[in-house]
């Protein structure tokens, strides 16, 4: 089974369809994304270059089962095609986060949230506290925060 | 910056409309002919038989899935098909108030009321709407070619033709909302 993600005019993905095998290989009977694409026109009633393929096993630009990641990530409603890069990404999550493209993922301007301490992770562990670090937009910082104190 | 304090809003209810173009892509317009066709058939064989459904079509398809697939997209509606039917206005005609809710029965009514304007000249709907206390509140828009509106189904509406000449023909579509 193949997989395309419909996209609109401005490069947002729509839908993401399945398609039979026998539907996306050409005569020699490689899969070939054009053969799909034209499927696809036909029967969906929308231009084949507006169908992308997608793989069901790419994250984070990473093949889940050992293979080759394919355009990043496997894409979803709302993603964003990226033609130049051959990306799918997900939506920017704060306007200061940047693209990181050897991972597909966005990034914040000063890098991953700090880890947290064995004391927090041992708190998290017995449900006391559930230590998590959240990005401030405002202040571009990292704030730990105990969101068991938002519960109830 | 002032942040309000502890003072937040949460929206229980509210009463959104939706309009705007149908923008299918170059060469995969909607053919709304095909759906002016099947509303003549269709108003013609339902005087035979009332049970018998909208047809369906390419054209429709073409536009239903458009507006499910964009609404999703851009106002995370994830919308369901009701009912599907289409109408003609003759010239000067107002349409009695229109409900597509049964007030008694309002688990099978739809949650929104989508309308297209398949051949539209100065097609005007108002909307009627509350607005807390403030009851009967009325909204009029223009229902011009390729454009829809949708809103909320508790909203009675009504349609008008206002020029002299021509037939005005509507899709509507019925939606819940999941």
């Amino acid at each position: 089974m193949a997989h395309f993600a419909k996209i609109s005019e401005d490069n947002v993905v729509l839908q993401v369809v399945v398609v039979a095998d026998a539907n996306t290989v050409n005569e020699e009977g490689a899969e070939t994304e054009s053969v799909g694409q034209a499927y696809l026109e036909q029967h969906c009633n929308w231009p084949a270059n507006l169908w992308i393929q997608t793989s069901y096993n790419t994250e984070s630009n990473e093949h889940k089962l050992g293979g080759t990641a394919f355009r990043g990530n496997y894409a979803g409603i709302g993603f964003t095609w990226d033609s130049d890069n051959e990306i799918f990404w997900l939506s920017q999550p704060y306007a200061s986060w940047v693209k990181n493209i050897s991972t597909a993922q966005w990034n914040s301007p000063i890098g991953d949230a700090p880890a947290l301490t064995a004391e927090q992770n041992s708190q998290n562990n017995s449900k006391t506290n559930y230590w998590i670090y959240v990005w401030n937009e405002p202040e571009q910082s990292w704030d730990l925060t105990d969101s068991n104190e938002h519960v109830n | 910056m002032y942040n309000g304090g502890a003072m937040q809003k949460k929206v229980l209810s509210e009463i959104s409309l939706y309009q705007g173009d149908v923008s299918m892509p170059k060469g995969f317009e909607i053919d709304r002919s095909i759906l002016a066709i099947d509303t003549l058939k269709h108003s013609f064989k339902n005087l035979i038989d009332p049970s018998v459904g909208f047809p369906f079509s390419k054209s429709w398809d073409m536009l239903n899935t458009y507006f499910r697939d964009h609404i999703k997209v851009k106002h995370h509606l994830t919308l369901v098909n009701k009912d599907t039917w289409g109408n003609l206005y003759k010239p000067g005609e107002v349409t009695t108030p229109l409900l597509q809710i049964d007030k008694v029965d309002l688990r099978n009514s739809p949650d929104y009321v989508l309308l297209y304007g398949v051949s539209s000249q100065e097609c005007s709907v108002r909307i009627h709407y509350n607005d807390n206390r403030r009851k009967g509140r009325t909204l009029d828009m223009k229902l011009k070619d390729n454009q829809f509106i949708m809103f909320p189904s508790t909203c009675m509406y009504y349609l008008t033709n206002k020029q002299q000449d021509i037939l005005n023909f509507v899709q509507t579509i019925t939606y819940d909302f999941i």
